[in-house]
């Protein structure tokens, strides 16, 4: 605690200094919309020569894919808000999507339209922002079964739609990826990716590569068998698809894989990491960001927990799961893996964001992949060959004393090992994870992530489980509880090269809201309680908050409207895996509210209440 | 009384897919012994066959009483112990406990112990829910379980409540079981 004190008043005096010998850092109008992050002082660069891997191409003023660019940084180079007039912001419009479950996920905005995907039932808005009043272009309802809302594990979200040639690519809760013509908003193409009789939802954002549509699945509660799959952009056929667990033949593992690690080499191991054919009902399915780094045209996501929770009834590694993996974007092919926690025991998906930077590490520049893991962990990777180069915890982790430098493999506390019948108290970060599907941001201007985390421990208790088709395959009981220290997630900037965090700002309840850095300095994130929080990302400090309708679970993002000022968009809209009883528990025929989650989320409802809006934010003319 | 348990033991007695062919002729048999639904039953002769569709409260077939059939049924095993100690079992066998949660207490499917019902609270109701499944997302039980491990899987869900509804005023949140992701 103190480190980090000292640490952001270091950085604060810095600042001081940085902003007293650049004229522009506090001047009311500082350079617009400045390209070159180089402009402003080095001094004020926390991480010299970190730069995003994969920079955004066309206009900075769009938001045109899910995560902002193929590196998934969240960063945009948009500068009229700043740290000296933040204070200003004022909502300057706002939109009832009509639905009123979790709003994960974010707009795209692409030549003064923006996109807007809702929860189930996954009705897209196009809205016109050039006009007055942002009218709608169209709206699409698409057919999408309702029974794929009771086999969702976590809500029935939707993480955000793709954009290319024309075409608004999404995918549907019950298993399809729809394509939907950008101008008209009349379907082009449905393609059945996923079975909802055997539990198989899709709620990931998709990304389009070279005119491939990038999916994965949900269902890592169901018994499912996880898969990447790939769809031509024009017709919606598919090209591939990689399963995440079985044979190699399946998983598109051939002589082209080169894993960094020994004990990822070997044939079959999608099958032999796992007792008899258990692998069948495995999970490990791929519900969370995929990234894409062009030069070596890789696509990297990460796969979701082992099936069944319950970590008796599957001795082994249980190979892929819980892992991250690199594939050829064109044929599908694996080219290496990083199996972040062997065994996983705890839910520790490793599906969250793979953000692609060059970074400085022991005095080499390296293609790196930074992913803050459910299990606690930051590890940055080098993206070419999934050699780990730094992995440090991020939060408060007790089921693990460090990861191996050599094998990358964790140390496993044996205290915190769960077993059948046995109950195992006091497990950090719960399974919720240090962080969770809400995606960190990264800023080339400081060098450093920001990054939303969770402070919860669980109980965690396991019982046999039969695999019924359709139903939850888990086996386990595992009851949450606030962390240590009296806050229940915070926001941080981390310093991936040596695996530090710089800053901290503490908030009360956990934070389940992505985050987004601009050239401005500037970091905007939610809170589930229904603040939206501008910070200044050099120092830390809050400089500006909005109590929005709902509490945040979405990704803000920030466009150029079509009148040259800069906005910043967010969802309001509480739910998620998080918010899921608190939106989910009421009968359909009585009024709306929030309840409670008991002892996890204690006081949450006197701050919130259900909601589907969508906040845009800009300083006055 | 000796109508439901003979329609219930019939439908025991058919096999697992005769069970969901001959539903229609299940509940007739069923409704055959209470007065407002023979009245409906004459009703329907006249128009549509409504004895296959499957009664809900925000949507009734013209004419249906459709509050009246359900809340007629009576669980034959009633709040015998024993019932409801197995179906507390049956609970966690059939992954009811994953979507509901552990005591009912909600999770990926609606909370079952406080009061709210989304498809109606009585016996026949929630023995509906189970044996026809829901739209959203519930399967349909009715031909894959026995019928009276239906029953006591309504004995123990009705014991999981005192019948209140319980306002979020004095909701307490007993229950922290999560599903995750």
């Amino acid at each position: 605690m103190s480190r980090s004190k000292i640490d952001r008043v270091w950085i604060g005096l810095t600042f001081v200094a940085a902003v007293a010998s650049c004229s522009d850092g506090a001047s009311g109008r500082p350079a617009s919309d400045s390209r070159a992050p180089a402009k402003r002082s080095d001094s004020s660069v926390i991480v010299a020569g970190a730069r995003i891997a994969v920079p955004r191409p066309g206009d900075p003023g769009d938001w045109p894919m899910p995560g902002g660019d193929y590196s998934n940084s969240r960063y945009a180079e948009l500068s009229d808000i700043t740290p000296a007039n933040a204070k200003k912001l004022q909502v300057a419009w706002a939109m009832s999507t009509g639905v009123l479950r979790g709003h994960e996920g974010q707009p795209l905005v692409i030549d003064k339209t923006m996109y807007v995907i809702t929860p189930y039932p996954n009705v897209a808005y196009a809205i016109d922002l050039a006009a007055p009043g942002q009218p709608l272009k169209w709206r699409f309802r698409p057919e999408n079964a309702e029974a794929a809302t009771g086999r969702a594990c976590c809500d029935v979200v939707n993480r955000g739609a793709a954009f290319a040639d024309g075409l608004l690519v999404y995918n549907l809760l019950d298993g399809h990826t729809v394509a939907v013509d950008a101008a008209t908003g009349v379907q082009r193409w449905r393609t059945r990716m996923g079975d909802i009789a055997l539990g198989e939802t899709i709620t990931m954002a998709p990304i389009i590569v070279n005119g491939r549509v990038i999916v994965g699945s949900s269902g890592g509660e169901m018994g499912v068998r996880g898969w990447l799959g790939a769809l031509d952009l024009k017709t919606g056929k598919v090209l591939w698809k990689g399963y995440n667990v079985g044979p190699d033949a399946d998983v598109l593992i051939d002589a082209s894989f080169k894993p960094f690690y020994a004990s990822d080499s070997g044939a079959n191991l999608g099958v032999s990491s796992w007792p008899s054919d258990t692998w069948k009902r495995g999970g490990a399915v791929s519900w969370g960001w995929v990234s894409y780094d062009p030069a070596l045209n890789l696509v990297y996501y990460g796969t979701s927990n082992p099936g069944p929770w319950n970590e008796g009834m599957r001795a082994g590694d249980n190979k892929w799961s819980c892992t991250i993996v690199a594939r050829d974007a064109a044929t599908g092919k694996v080219r290496w893996v990083f199996q972040v926690t062997p065994h996983d025991m705890w839910d520790y998906d490793a599906v969250n964001e793979n953000i692609l930077v060059d970074l400085p590490i022991n005095g080499a520049q390296r293609k790196a992949l930074v992913h803050f893991d459910r299990n606690g962990f930051a590890y940055t990777l080098d993206r070419a060959t999934g050699e780990m180069l730094v992995a440090e915890p991020f939060v408060f982790t007790n089921w693990a004393s460090g990861i191996d430098k050599k094998t990358g493999r964790p140390v496993v506390n044996p205290e915190k090992r769960t077993a059948e019948g046995k109950l195992v108290k006091d497990i950090c970060p719960s399974l919720e994870g240090g962080k969770n599907q809400q995606p960190a941001a990264f800023s080339p201007q400081t060098g450093l992530f920001y990054v939303p985390t969770v402070n919860l421990c669980m109980d965690f208790r396991t019982r046999p489980v039969t695999y019924i088709p359709g139903t939850p395959y888990i086996g386990a009981d595992a009851p949450e509880k606030m962390g240590d220290g009296g806050f229940g997630g915070e926001f941080i900037a981390w310093d991936a090269t040596t695996g530090k965090k710089v800053w901290g700002v503490k908030e009360p309840f956990p934070l389940w809201s992505g985050v987004l850095v601009t050239s401005g300095g500037v970091a905007f994130y939610g809170t589930l309680d229904g603040f939206f929080k501008a910070v200044d990302a050099r120092t830390g400090d809050v400089l500006w908050q909005f109590k929005v309708g709902s509490g945040v679970v979405g990704n803000p993002i920030t466009y150029r409207g079509p009148d040259g000022r800069q906005y910043v968009a967010v969802y309001a809209g509480i739910g998620g895996d998080m918010g899921l009883l608190i939106a989910g528990d009421v009968a359909a025929n009585l009024p709306y509210d929030v309840r409670e989650r008991g002892s996890t989320l204690p006081g949450l409802a006197k701050w919130t209440s259900w909601g589907g809006e969508l906040f845009v934010f800009a300083i006055p003319q | 009384m000796s109508q439901l348990t003979r329609g219930t033991r019939l439908s025991i007695r058919i096999g697992a897919i005769a069970a969901v062919l001959l539903l229609p002729l299940v509940w007739q048999r069923i409704g055959l012994g209470i007065g407002s639904i023979s009245a409906m039953q004459s009703k329907q002769n006249t128009g549509q066959d409504t004895l296959r569709f499957v009664a809900h409260n925000d949507n009734p077939p013209v004419g249906w009483p459709s509050i009246d059939r359900p809340l007629a049924l009576r669980n034959p095993l009633g709040k015998d112990p024993q019932a409801l100690a197995t179906g507390a079992k049956l609970y966690v066998a059939y992954n009811c406990i994953d979507c509901h949660g552990a005591g009912g207490g909600g999770s990926m499917g609606p909370s079952l112990n406080d009061g709210r019902w989304h498809f109606g609270g009585s016996d026949g109701e929630v023995f509906e829910s189970i044996y026809q499944g829901r739209p959203e997302g519930m399967p349909a039980w009715g031909g894959r379980i026995a019928n009276d491990q239906i029953w006591m899987l309504v004995a123990y869900l009705r014991s999981l409540h005192d019948g209140r509804d319980v306002s979020t005023e004095n909701f307490t949140g007993r229950t922290v079981e999560r599903t995750g992701h």
